[in-house]
């Protein structure tokens, strides 16, 4: 027995240790830039980058690190502490572990090579701005979305209710979900649905461009939202948010079982619900999208964003060469490659909105197609030198005040009151 | 050479090599065998030592020290002197933080202890499908902590869940909302983990049970010691060790709970509230969310200096 | 006699009850976890709870062979959980013989500083221990996550408590013998601690089975990566795929039932007390 297991050992150390040594192949006397991203083996668009940006470029291989979804921001900065990095270029998923990147002086600062290579940030709608630290910023984006509402056509049909359009208020919306509600049991379908995450109800709140989130001080101005969101919620219009919460119900199959006849949601969702119904996973065939509901006088495509940007970390040896594929994922033949793969370039025009609109399963009603529009964008997290610690108060009592441990006065009362001592500090 | 040994003094122990010379001879030989003895303990500890030093404890001093610094992992650190500490003492989700750690150590412990060792006598038995059980009981441990706590809030879901539907059938009108209600979610949560644990120290204590000598039970059954006698005069005592190792780890794995918080009450928005919030979570956010390490050791030495605590008082009430 | 012997079948009656309800307590969530790995992600967690899949979606089972390299997952995941449980069975019984059964200076101090040190938390020391480690050049090697598991102070701590239930005059009259310390260890000790080395053995093995933070920060490279990091990645960012999720689970729990079951046969009583008597 024990002669087995050494024998086992043995084996299992040397096939190993030939595992490790044909684990990286070098191409031949070329650069080798390593990136780091997450969800590789589900997001079709970066193979596709890499194959356009090799395809350019003979002499250059791109290899991809997934560090995984759920702490990618933790890992990233692990990885990257201490100067020392594997990394030459890396994806950044958020605002906060973005802001986290750069007071840490992770990053490389990108203005001055933009500025030299006459690059014209004006293309990205103002993101960039909204990522400046001072004159400085220290990432690009590559990748856009924002915030439309998803609605089911069918379950529309079936209660006799002409479907929304690009102009509507929040009051039309609200009456328009009571009015699809029906059934009960495993028949029933709610006229709408909130994901658990803030953004779906704390946000519709910033739209009318009043207010900064961040801002701490009286959060009084969304307890309208809220007051929506749970008035729906206890008259069962929409699914109970501690439901949805404890059993990690997720919007993506509430839609495609057709349980939901509208949904607010960011448009990254296009791609994976035309890729559902493509293979059946989804019944939800026959949808739409229109604009965010606005309040009054807003206007409408007024909405929230949330980007994906690239970066390169201080402690990389080839910055050349990690900035020159920056330039092509998160410049315009990056973008014409992301749009080809149904999702949003951070890069907007016209072309591209094109390009999806015509893509095979994307909905062929005119308002849907203008609903890509964006008339003024908002960023779900701005950048703040506190983003990461805001960002957990303003979740924290989005969940008080959605499982309903707390009124809606009290605790956006407290969230004022904790985001003040955060800022203070 | 056993008898060298006995006869060495405790205090030679003190003693220099270089005070050889004025010393008599006797203890000359005396202080060569304990000399000898103590490289030999040495070389038992040296495998383990010297790789648990390196790797563990090295870092651990240094994290201690960043208590005292302030830090982001990369530029340079500032001197802090007390501001972690005080920082931490006026944050109010750390103090809730301490406060929920309590309350489920002192919940987990005491019943986590009775029931592993309940199941560990019933299991110890000659039983049919003793085996059976056995393993049945080490499941929750094993399985994956992503696929165990969402069957738990699937069964345990306030509207919708099969436990709180047989209790409205049962005729409770409002059966608790569970880990979506501030008032029980650390119940729920001490739930979730006896039930998830006392499997795991059911084992120890099967283990420990191997090491009582058969010979103590049999010379009692001679002198008529019924059951409950025979468990509280010689197993319990008899499994002394095996408890207090099991009080201890059972404490600090308490103290330093996390993940199973995270996974249950955080659910969704990956955020605890006031009434579910930890220590170790709290110090998982310095660290890691904002990137505050000196916050994140201060942080971490007062759980270490609470659970240090704790545990000498332990070994002191071992002792006596 | 008769009332007792009837008591007693009463009781074992009870007894039979109280352990078939708490299998089906212990039991109900892997059930629904099996139930689960049958489904399509969009029925996972849907009401009622569905405990036979309608149309049971087996290809969950030959998909987590294909979507991730589990077979490469798996591989490294024996290599790493053999390794660091055979010195972990090595270095703790062995520092443990010390803190038992030798006296030697410093002895309750080291003793107390190698607890101490379990209640620290890895968050705390996560950071400079990465550097530590990525300046020796062993980030992205299995060698990191050896020497991280394979020293712990928890399987000394559980030794040298088994090893105190062992009298001293056994080693004591060893030592008169002539026996050495380390023959004493070898031929005494060890065979009495069997059911404490199956102990140590199924937990350790069962947490470098089931590790996540620790390959998630130091193994990065697809060849390198564990089941439970593959496990992980079937949850994205804007979807997760659950059934597959379960499917893994069920599949991965398998090894480790099968270790706890064949070091089942050491747990039967009386195995040092039959040491002790020859």
């Amino acid at each position: 027995m024990k002669k087995a297991l050494s024998v086992l050992l043995i084996a299992l150390l040397s096939i190993s240790s030939a595992f490790a040594g044909g684990s990286r192949e070098s191409s031949s006397d070329g650069t080798t830039l390593t990136w780091a991203v997450w969800d590789y083996a589900t997001t079709p668009y970066y193979d596709a980058l890499i194959n356009a940006y090799e395809a350019a470029h003979p002499d250059v291989d791109v290899e991809v690190i997934d560090l995984g979804s759920a702490d990618y921001q933790t890992a990233l900065q692990i990885q990257l502490s201490g100067g020392g990095s594997d990394f030459d270029v890396v994806a950044v998923k958020d605002i906060p572990g973005y802001n986290n990147l750069v007071k840490a002086g992770l990053l490389v600062d990108l203005s001055p090579l933009a500025a030299a290579d006459g690059i014209d940030t004006s293309i990205y709608g103002g993101i960039v701005e909204q990522v400046s630290v001072g004159d400085s910023f220290y990432e690009l984006p590559f990748r856009s979305d924002f915030w439309v509402l998803f609605y089911n056509k069918d379950l529309f049909d079936a209660a006799g209710v002409p479907y929304p359009d690009n102009d509507m208020t929040f009051e039309e919306y609200d009456a328009l979900a009571r009015s699809l509600t029906s059934g009960s049991g495993s028949s029933k379908v709610y006229g709408a649905h909130y994901h658990t995450w803030r953004s779906a109800i704390q946000l519709f709140g910033i739209l009318d461009g009043q207010h900064q989130i961040t801002d701490g001080g009286d959060y009084s101005y969304l307890a309208p939202y809220y007051e929506m969101a749970l008035s729906q919620q206890r008259d069962g219009i929409c699914q109970d948010y501690a439901t949805l919460k404890t059993s990690n119900i997720h919007y993506t199959g509430v839609f495609y079982n057709e349980s939901v006849a509208m949904m607010n949601m960011g448009s990254w969702f296009i791609a994976s619900l035309i890729a559902a119904n493509q293979s059946g996973q989804s019944d939800a065939q026959n949808w739409g999208i229109v604009k965010y509901p606005h309040a009054e006088g807003v206007e409408p495509g007024t909405t929230l964003g949330t980007i994906t940007a690239l970066a390169i970390p201080a402690g990389t040896e080839q910055q050349d060469a990690a900035w020159d594929f920056v330039k092509f994922v998160c410049g315009v033949e990056g973008a014409e490659v992301l749009a080809g793969t149904g999702n949003f370039p951070a890069v907007t025009n016209d072309e591209i909105n094109n390009i999806i609109a015509s893509m095979e399963g994307f909905p062929q009603d005119q308002n849907s197609k203008d609903a890509l529009s964006v008339s003024q964008l908002y960023l779900e997290m701005p950048l703040h030198d506190k983003s990461a610690e805001i960002e957990v108060v303003l979740n924290e009592y989005h969940d008080q005040i959605m499982t309903e441990n707390m009124s809606i006065a009290d605790g956006l009362a407290e969230m004022g009151r904790r985001v003040d001592e955060v800022l203070a500090n | 050479m056993n008898n060298k040994k006995e006869n060495i003094p405790a205090f030679t122990a003190d003693g220099l090599p270089i005070d050889r010379s004025i010393k008599i001879v006797k203890t000359k030989a005396a202080k060569r065998a304990e000399i000898k003895l103590n490289l030999i303990a040495y070389s038992f500890l040296a495998p383990n030592f010297i790789g648990f030093a390196v790797f563990t404890l090295v870092p651990i001093v240094f994290a201690f020290a960043l208590a005292f610094l302030n830090w982001n992992g990369n530029t340079a650190m500032t001197w802090a002197g007390l501001d972690n500490f005080r920082y931490i003492f006026s944050n109010e989700m750390f103090l809730a933080s301490l406060r929920n750690t309590f309350v489920y150590t002192i919940g987990t412990v005491p019943l986590t202890l009775v029931v592993s060792l309940f199941l560990a006598i019933v299991l110890n038995q000659k039983l049919k499908g003793r085996n059976f059980f056995r393993t049945v009981s080490f499941f929750p441990y094993v399985g994956s902590l992503v696929a165990i706590t969402a069957v738990w809030n699937m069964l345990f879901n306030p509207s919708m869940g099969p436990i709180n539907e047989m209790l409205r059938a049962l005729g409770v009108e409002n059966p608790p909302r569970w880990i979506a209600d501030n008032d029980w979610a650390m119940f729920t949560i001490v739930l979730f983990s006896i039930w998830k644990y006392m499997g795991y120290y059911m084992v120890i204590y099967l283990a420990g049970l191997q090491g009582i000598n058969t010979e103590l039970y049999e010379a009692s059954s001679i002198d008529g010691v019924n059951t409950w006698q025979k468990f509280w005069y010689i197993t319990l005592p008899q499994l002394k060790n095996t408890t207090f190792f099991i009080l201890i780890m059972l404490t600090i794995q308490c103290f330093k709970v996390y993940d199973i918080v995270y996974m249950l009450a955080g659910a969704g928005s990956g955020a605890l509230s006031e009434a579910t919030t930890v220590l170790v979570y709290e110090i998982y956010n310095s660290a890691f969310r904002y990137w505050r390490l000196g916050v994140a050791s201060a942080e971490a030495l007062v759980l270490f200096a609470i659970v240090l605590a704790v545990t000498i008082i332990q070994f002191r009430l071992d002792k006596e | 006699m008769m009332i007792e012997s009837t008591g007693q079948k009463i009781l074992r009656v009870l007894l039979y009850v109280f352990l078939v309800i708490m299998a089906a307590v212990m039991l109900l969530p892997f059930l629904w976890m099996l139930s689960a790995s049958l489904k399509q992600d969009r029925d996972v967690f849907t009401f009622p709870i569905q405990w036979i899949p309608e149309n049971p979606e087996w290809s969950n089972y030959s998909r987590i062979w294909t979507q991730i390299p589990l077979l490469t997952y798996i591989f490294n995941t024996f290599k790493l959980t053999i390794i660091v449980t055979l010195l972990q069975l090595f270095t703790s019984s062995f520092a443990a013989y010390a803190f038992s059964k030798l006296r030697f200076k410093l002895r309750n101090t080291l003793f107390l500083g190698y607890i101490a040190t379990i209640a620290v938390p890895w968050q705390a020391y996560m950071v400079p221990q990465f550097m530590m480690l990525r300046g020796m050049g062993l980030n992205n090697t299995h060698l990191a996550i050896i020497i991280l598991q394979a020293f712990s102070a928890f399987g000394v701590f559980m030794m040298k408590q088994f090893y105190e239930g062992v009298p001293t005059e056994l080693c004591e009259a060893a030592r008169i013998d002539g026996m050495t310390e380390y023959g004493i260890y070898a031929k005494i000790m060890l065979p009495l601690a069997k059911p404490a080395l199956s102990t140590l053995t199924i937990f350790t093995f069962v947490n470098t089975w089931n590790d996540f933070l620790g390959p998630y920060i130091y193994l990065t490279r697809d060849s390198l990566k564990t089941i439970q990091l593959g496990l992980r990645s079937f949850i994205g960012q804007y979807s997760s795929e659950y059934g597959l999720i379960m499917a893994g689970s069920v599949v991965t729990m398998i090894p480790v039932l099968v270790v706890f079951l064949s070091l089942q046969k050491y747990f039967v009583e009386g195995v040092a007390a039959s040491g002790l008597k020859g």
